[in-house]
């Protein structure tokens, strides 16, 4: 029986976090009514004078050094034609011949230990924007919001050789570019789609069989699925021969678990690649270039390390934290303004988390400045707010993200206006207490009587009357102190 | 250019010439390739790549959005229109 080997490449198209579009200032924002983030440039009206946006290049170049690559420092942009309702103007704008970065590479882990992925190309490009087939038989509706959001083409190598490899790949790209804030890479909102370029040879051979690719897919469960799929449908088709293989571009349907031919692919002559002449070469000089070079973050396995070895995390905590940008940034900000690294790193291991995953959210989401974490748990440790108020004010910090609007300054202040703040009125609390004992005096009695254990149900009728809102160590003194009299 | 690319050309684009007019683009291609080829008799061994036409570099904006135009403004440009969207023949059967 013969032994083959699956040759995959694939190019990853990530939509860049910038404010605005790539050519013109429309919002980037493509979730929005349609048609409201557009204007006569990205819409392809005649006439109309494209101008790049500096921020796509700082985060292309950002891309490629996180990727290993050698920036071009003279960068052009290109036309691509192709002729599609998604596309105004009849072409993408996008880089063909000096792409912003070349000839880099991901190390990935595998079963046999790191692996080089080597990659071709970053190019930086314009979207299109999106189709409304649905509901209509005699036509099909356009959204011109999506047309140029900014995109970054990733284009590897054909070195992947299995679907474990392409899920490492994949991880280990979303990774590195939500550590440099370069994009959100989120599949699932369409923010990171993957073109996965397929094909079987003998094991052994140095020769490429037929490649077929499978276009835009945005789960990495579904790639892995797809993967698996069209492995065993060229081997079938070089083993048995019923099928044909032809190089072409193809769908995945994932509830039926099976690709589809889509149409046959183009070539690059097909395109028609030419220089824009409405958009002037970008020079990177080398001011610039250290400069993105200096804003380059952490690695998260670097990260990981100095929170072992440094701060004194273990590494379960440490390994949860560094799977996050937003983990590590609220991590550290909180550390700034004086939390003891292994509480900060346990409200947002368990406070935190619990309530990103109540709503549906990624660690990703994490919408807490650190320096708000910080000072809840100063609060907290200093007895000025309950552990139980001290939970409600990080749910308020989620809702006040949810709802749009700013996470205060001061958390201080915050707890004040909220009204979580404990009382630090003795004298009310002692009220408190006397009118529990009174209401209650069997079990008062109980306590005087040495059942310790009687002295929680008194403790829960005074916070249940102050509403949470003391100092849980003041209020048993006194508690203890009013028992023994 | 021989027939097999024009019907390419014509394939990609999404026109459907008479062949009248495909003899008439050809015999165009014919004149227009022997006018390159006049090109090639100039040496550019050593003339460096022109990146543009214009000796301009880094025309660039700062990433801060607005939104100029509404999309009453951009709908009134489209020769049809439904429900916020510009609307197009069906292009999936």
């Amino acid at each position: 029986m013969t032994a083959y080997e699956t040759v995959i490449g694939l190019e990853v198209h990530v939509e860049l976090a910038t404010k605005s579009k790539i050519f013109c200032s429309c919002t980037n924002g493509s979730d929005a009514e349609p048609n409201t983030h557009v204007c006569p440039a990205c819409c392809g009206m005649p006439g109309m004078l494209p101008v790049a946006n500096r921020q796509v290049i700082n985060l292309g170049m950002t891309a490629g050094m996180m990727l290993n690559c050698h920036i071009n420092r003279t960068t052009t942009f290109d036309k691509k034609s192709y002729y599609y309702p998604d596309l105004p103007a009849s072409y993408q704008t996008t880089q063909w011949f000096a792409p912003i970065a070349v000839n880099g590479y991901v190390t990935i882990q595998t079963e046999d230990g790191p692996k080089d992925i080597r990659v071709k190309q970053i190019h930086m490009e314009e979207d299109a924007g999106k189709l409304v087939h649905d509901n209509w038989s005699y036509t099909t509706l356009v959204d011109f919001n999506r047309t140029s959001v900014p995109l970054i083409e990733i284009v590897s190598q054909p070195d992947l050789r299995s679907a474990d490899e392409v899920v490492a790949y994949l991880e280990r790209l979303r990774s590195l570019l939500r550590f440099a804030k370069v994009s959100g890479a989120r599949m699932e909102k369409g923010t990171m789609r993957a073109d996965v370029n397929l094909s079987v040879r003998p094991a052994g051979s140095d020769v490429l069989g037929v490649r077929t690719e499978m276009k835009n897919m945005a789960s990495i469960a579904a790639i892995r699925r797809a993967i698996e799929y069209e492995t065993a449908r060229h081997i079938d088709a070089i083993e048995n021969g019923i099928e044909e293989l032809v190089q072409e571009t193809r769908g995945w349907d994932d509830d039926a678990g099976k690709s589809f031919a889509m149409r046959n692919k183009e070539t690059a002559g097909d395109y028609r690649y030419f220089p824009d002449p409405n958009i002037m070469p970008v020079v990177i000089d080398d001011e610039w270039y250290d400069r993105i070079r200096e804003s380059l973050p952490e690695l998260p396995e670097v990260k990981l390390e100095r929170y072992v070895a440094q701060v004194g995390l273990s590494d379960y905590d440490a390994g949860i934290l560094a799977q996050s940008r937003a983990f590590c940034d609220c991590f550290e900000g909180a550390m700034a303004v004086g939390a003891a690294p292994k509480e900060a790193a346990n409200w947002i291991i368990t406070n935190c988390t619990g309530i990103l995953n109540k709503r549906g959210l990624t660690s990703e989401d994490l919408p807490v400045p650190g320096k708000a974490l910080g000072q809840l748990i100063g609060l907290v440790n200093d007895g000025k707010v309950s552990s139980a108020n001290g939970k409600r004010l990080l749910e308020t910090l989620f809702d006040l993200d949810s709802r749009g609007e700013d996470i205060p300054e001061d958390m201080v202040a915050f707890a004040e206006a909220e009204g979580l703040v404990n009382s630090s009125d003795t004298g009310a609390l002692e009220a408190v207490v006397a009118a529990v004992i009174a209401a209650d005096p069997e079990t008062a009695q109980a306590y005087r009587d040495g059942r310790e254990k009687a002295l929680n149900p008194l403790f829960g009728a005074c916070m249940k009357q102050l509403k949470g809102k003391c100092d849980t160590q003041v209020l048993r003194s006194l508690l203890i102190a009013e028992l023994s009299k | 250019m021989d027939r097999d690319a024009l019907l390419g050309l014509e394939s990609l684009n999404q026109l459907a010439l008479t062949p009248e007019e495909q003899d008439e683009m050809l015999a165009f291609f014919a004149a227009r390739e022997a006018d390159w080829e006049s090109l090639a008799q100039v040496d550019t061994a050593n003339v460096e790549r022109m990146v543009h036409v214009r000796p301009m570099v880094n025309v660039l904006r700062e990433d801060v959005p607005s939104q100029p135009f509404s999309r009453e403004d951009l709908l009134a440009q489209a020769p049809e229109s439904m429900d916020g969207y510009w609307q197009v023949p069906r292009v999936l059967q």
